[in-house]
């Protein structure tokens, strides 16, 4: 999640404000050079996966070397082989911790576009090819909260985390953490991940401004015609609440369908134009939310509606690929 | 953490398995030590485990923290009051016990489970530091099992498989682990010395002692323990000589036998004679500092380096013997005495208590006179023991303090103490110098492990005289008494004495398994208890390196651990699943095997029903039939269950395309197009030729 953050202007002298992040950060930049970015599907090699004895293991270290003390000192036998025991169990279980990632296989990696200031959702496709379950796995990134997961043998699994989105923009996912601590917890092997997860943080839906009026108004005929149900309808929706008992989809309902709102298409020419310049007046930003709240409200009624904004127009339409197309364009606007 | 915090599992906490494991694996560690711990661990430990294993159901409420820092200090006390230290096992492990106890009460996080387990493992350590007897290396072993099998469901955390699982995963680790431990455990070097001092266990051995008091037992009650085992580099003595000497009692009060620590006048110098017998003895513990010698040894024990003789030829080690050690000496069971006895020890081994045993001075005085020589009033004392009806028993009756007049003149029962305080008694009275030997005698000799084992039951107590043209001469009263006991054990010497049990344990097969019991416990004793740093180097020696001992080893061990870990590694390496396979894939892909020359193989995200008209196509001959049979196998494969005759029926039909089907050989089919296959086996043949 660094894009977006402003970078550092002191960064030459960071070791010496906050040495731990520094060093951390020093680390990131070593292991992306040394990696290279990951294009899906990643199988993880052993020479990228690092591993270290966390807190348990360090203090399981202690015990150890205790135990070795106290049968040195009594030159017990018994003692000494129940302490090397431990010590042959410690080492198989840092193998096995290692193994908890080596060959793991992620198939596909996927960010989904959000809402500035919300949450959005990052989907990783993982494969265990293996015979033995992988435990105790964790991902996660800078600023989201860590998902635990475990892939029994010969399985495929979607892992979702979530992460808050930034300011409106493409927002990269630079990098994701992906980590086990099983099978006793003493060593935690992890692997970073660079993938091309890339979001786009449409602007935060807001502002309190009504509707721009439709353009073009259809005949009354037409409109008459409309509401006797003949036509086709162009797409079906669950009914909300707000909307008019006429636009429900009643022949569908008679068939056995449950309550949908039928959608038709619009006569050619009849939409709302969503124009950057009827808000003028406004900050920038306060604007762009406006024209994402009007998109969204537009998408919920089932208009047709077009977006002007400066040096780019979106022609009439609705649906998801019209929605989608608008909200791209207000959150890239002038980046 | 607040006063009155409750303590429940939260959903995310561990599953029921784990934690009793994990309670079962501390309650086991506790019990290994409940025999030298404080007789108030196990009681506080079980109450831990029922306090903790009630807050899986009920959401407990954790007593005040004054309150558990209170128990904490007065359970801490509990220990000094007992022990007077904290340091040592017993004290160490009854605090342990203490402290995880309490901490079990308050155990809900992660963190807390992993010490309460780290106590146990190191209180398990606690106890194989006490108790290093073979049979106690099962409970060992279980209790290892369980701990790490606790370990890994508590590493699993919630979603911990089930405990069979857990079971196997954490077996394969440990034997995974032995290699391992086995190669350190044989490489890494065993400094010798105690980095801390350590308070001497206090407990009692049964066998000799500083002192004998004969009187004082009603029953000897005999111990079956190994007291010393010894190997022979030649032949064995003969029986009779087989007297191991131990503590030699000079002083004595009228009923007890003493030694006397400080030495009298230098030891007399020994010319031997006769035989040599080197041998290996590897002494158990015991109460004294004796080490046990045949008589008599000549020269030092090797690798005692601080041991040292006293004048009356016993061997001393610096500190009581309280761990196993061995030692090689060389003994001549015949010698004479080069020097004339001291006037000190002279004088020590003539004192009798005045006026006690007042009618045995007497009888010595009326014997000595009788008697020409000293040899001959030896003789004289010894035919009144063969004479005097006396008989040999391990349940006499009490003496009273005059305890050898009322042996002699009132009882007339008595074990090899009893006569061996009469005859140096009388030998005093009669002015031969003379004192107590105790030792062992005889001995069985254990063909499994090839060595004679002496057992606390062989303890024995005899007479030394000094004879002026002999020097010391050893005299066993016991022989004229029971002849037997000298070439036989007790065993065979008291027939009826020990009732069933005895003649049970006298059955060749349980006699054979005793020993053979035996022997396993000599080799577990010899070779893994006492393995030190003289035994790697020897070792070493053997594997054929004879310098630089240290580095050879750091080299062997490093070595061992770079192939035991590249072993590790490649055990633990990905394996790919082996994709589940049925009879009914393995039906369908002979199906395709025979049809591997008629059409491409099927691709991966081809269909079977889409495979089938790709070959329909290519082949219109055999468009019907793989048609048919792919739209079998979707129904058996996705429909309901399929019964086994209808797989097999499946089977047949595969079958029918009897051989490899060549595109362009000019095959024929009789296939019928109508019938479905499955139901007219014989209208579908298709001949290859």
């Amino acid at each position: 999640m660094a894009a977006n953050s402003p970078m550092r202007s002191s960064r030459q002298f960071r070791f010496l404000s906050e040495p731990r992040a520094a060093l951390a950060a020093a680390l990131a930049r070593w292991a992306r050079a040394r990696q290279g970015d990951d294009t899906p599907p990643v199988t993880l090699q052993a020479r990228r996966i690092y591993i270290l004895p966390t807190s348990a293991g360090l203090a399981a270290a202690a015990l150890l070397f205790l135990m070795l003390l106290a049968g040195m000192n009594y030159d017990n036998s018994l003692g000494l082989l129940l302490c090397f025991m431990l010590c042959g169990v410690t080492l198989v279980s840092m193998h096995e911790c290692h193994g908890m990632l080596s060959g793991l296989k992620l198939l596909r990696a996927e960010a989904e576009n959000t809402f500035a200031g919300r949450l959005g959702d990052l989907q990783l496709y993982f494969e265990n090819a293996q015979t033995r379950v992988r435990g105790g796995l964790q991902l996660r990134c800078a600023g989201c909260a860590p998902s635990r997961f475990q892939l029994p043998p010969a399985s495929t699994q979607v892992v979702r985390l979530t992460f808050q989105a930034g300011v409106r923009g493409r927002q990269r996912v630079d990098r994701l953490e992906l980590s086990s601590g099983a099978p006793l917890g003493l060593f935690r092997a992890w692997t970073w991940l660079h993938l091309p997860l890339e979001a786009v943080v449409y602007p935060a839906p807001g502002g309190t401004r009504a509707l721009p009026a439709r353009r073009g108004e259809p005949r009354n005929d037409e409109r008459r015609s409309r509401v006797s149900g003949e036509e086709e309808w162009a797409w079906l929706r669950p009914l909300q609440d707000s909307d008019p008992p006429r636009s429900v989809a009643w022949k569908a309902y008679a068939r056995g369908a449950p309550l949908l709102v039928a959608h038709y298409d619009a006569p050619a020419g009849v939409h709302r134009p969503l124009d950057f310049a009827l808000l003028q007046g406004l900050p920038l930003e306060q604007r762009l939310s406006q024209l994402t709240q009007w998109v969204l409200e537009c998408e919920r009624l089932g208009e047709t509606y077009s977006l002007q904004l400066p040096q780019r127009a979106l022609p009439p339409g609705h649906g998801i690929a019209q929605q989608r197309a608008c909200l791209e364009a207000l959150a890239l606007y002038g980046l | 953490m607040s006063a009155r915090a409750a303590i429940a599992d939260q959903p995310a906490a561990l599953p029921p398995n784990t934690v009793w494991l994990l309670l079962g694996g501390f309650l086991g560690a506790v019990l290994l030590n409940a025999h030298h711990t404080a007789l108030w661990c196990l009681p506080l430990a079980l109450g831990a485990v029922a306090w903790r294993a009630r807050g899986m159901r009920v959401p407990l409420r954790l007593p005040a923290l004054y309150l558990r820092i209170g128990v904490a200090a007065l359970l801490t006390l509990a220990v000094l009051v007992g022990y007077h230290t904290l340091n040592g096992i017993e004290a160490g492990s009854s605090l342990l016990v203490a402290m995880a106890a309490l901490k079990l009460t308050e155990t809900v996080r992660r963190r807390d489970w992993l010490i309460v387990s780290g106590a146990a493992l190191f209180l398990l350590l606690g106890a194989c530091l006490d108790g290093q007897a073979l049979w106690r290396l099962p409970l060992y072993t279980a209790e290892l099992w369980l701990l790490c099998t606790a370990l890994y469901g508590l590493g699993a955390g919630a979603d911990a498989p089930p405990t069979a699982t857990l079971l196997r995963r954490s077996a394969l680790s440990l034997a995974a682990a032995l290699p391992f431990a086995l190669l350190l455990f044989l490489f890494v070097p065993r400094l010798p010395g105690s980095f801390w001092a350590l308070p001497q266990p206090n407990e009692a051995f049964t066998g000799l002692g500083d002192e004998m008091s004969p009187g004082s037992i009603s029953q000897l009650t005999e111990s079956g323990d190994a007291a010393l085992r010894v190997r022979f580099d030649g032949a064995l003595p003969p029986a009779a000589e087989r007297y191991w000497r131990g503590p030699v009692l000079h002083v004595f009060d009228g009923y007890t036998w003493r030694r006397r620590h400080a030495d009298v006048g230098r030891a007399p110098r020994l010319q031997f004679q006769g035989p040599a017998f080197s041998y290996e003895v590897t002494l158990e513990p015991n109460e004294h500092n004796v080490l046990i010698a045949l008589e008599l040894p000549q020269g030092l024990p090797d690798r005692l380096p601080n041991a040292f003789p006293t004048f009356d030829y016993q061997l001393i080690a610096p500190a009581p013997v309280s761990r196993a050690v061995s030692y090689r000496l060389q003994s001549y069971p015949q010698h004479r005495s080069l020097d004339p006895l001291s006037p000190a020890a002279r004088r020590l081994d003539l004192q009798l208590p005045p006026e006690r045993n007042p009618r045995s001075v007497e009888l010595a005085h009326s014997l000595r006179q009788r008697a020409g020589s000293e040899a001959a009033y030896i003789h004289a004392v010894l035919d009144y023991l063969r004479r005097g009806g006396f008989s040999y028993t391990l349940e006499p009756p009490l003496l009273n303090l005059d305890s050898v007049d009322d042996l002699l003149f009132r009882t007339h029962e008595g074990f090899c103490g009893h006569y061996a305080s009469a005859f140096v008694t009388l030998m005093r009275a009669g002015g031969v110098p003379a004192r107590v030997v105790t030792g062992y005698l005889g001995g069985t000799w254990n063909r499994y492990g090839g060595y004679l084992d002496i057992s606390q039951s062989d303890a024995h107590a005899w007479a030394e005289v000094w004879l002026e043209s002999q020097g010391w001469v050893r005299v066993d009263p016991t022989a004229v008494v029971a002849p037997g006991r000298l070439t036989e054990g007790l065993d065979e010497l008291l027939p009826g004495s020990g009732g069933g049990a005895r003649r049970l344990l006298a059955a060749p097969w349980i006699a054979n398994a005793v020993q053979a019991w035996r022997g396993l416990n000599a080799w577990w004793q010899d070779e893994f208890i006492g393995f030190n740093f003289a035994k790697q180097l020897g070792l070493l020696d053997r594997l054929g390196f004879r310098n630089h001992e240290l580095q050879v080893l750091a080299l062997l061990l490093a070595a061992g651990a770079g192939i035991w870990l590249a072993l590790i590694a490649w055990g633990l390496r990905p394996r790919l699943q082996a994709r589940a396979e049925d009879g009914l894939s393995r039906t369908w892909r002979a199906l395709e095997r025979k049809l591997r020359h008629a059409a491409a193989p099927r691709a991966a995200h081809e269909c079977t029903t889409a495979y089938a008209e790709r070959v329909g196509r290519a082949h219109p001959e055999l468009s019907s039939m793989v048609t048919a049979l792919a739209r079998r196998y979707a129904r058996l494969r996705y429909g309901p269950s399929a019964s086994a005759a209808e797989l097999e029926q499946f089977r047949r039909a595969v079958r029918l395309l009897r051989a490899n089907y060549r595109a362009g050989s000019g095959s024929r089919t009789r296939a019928s197009s109508t019938a479905p296959p499955m139901k007219n086996t014989s209208s579908t043949r298709i001949d290859s030729r």
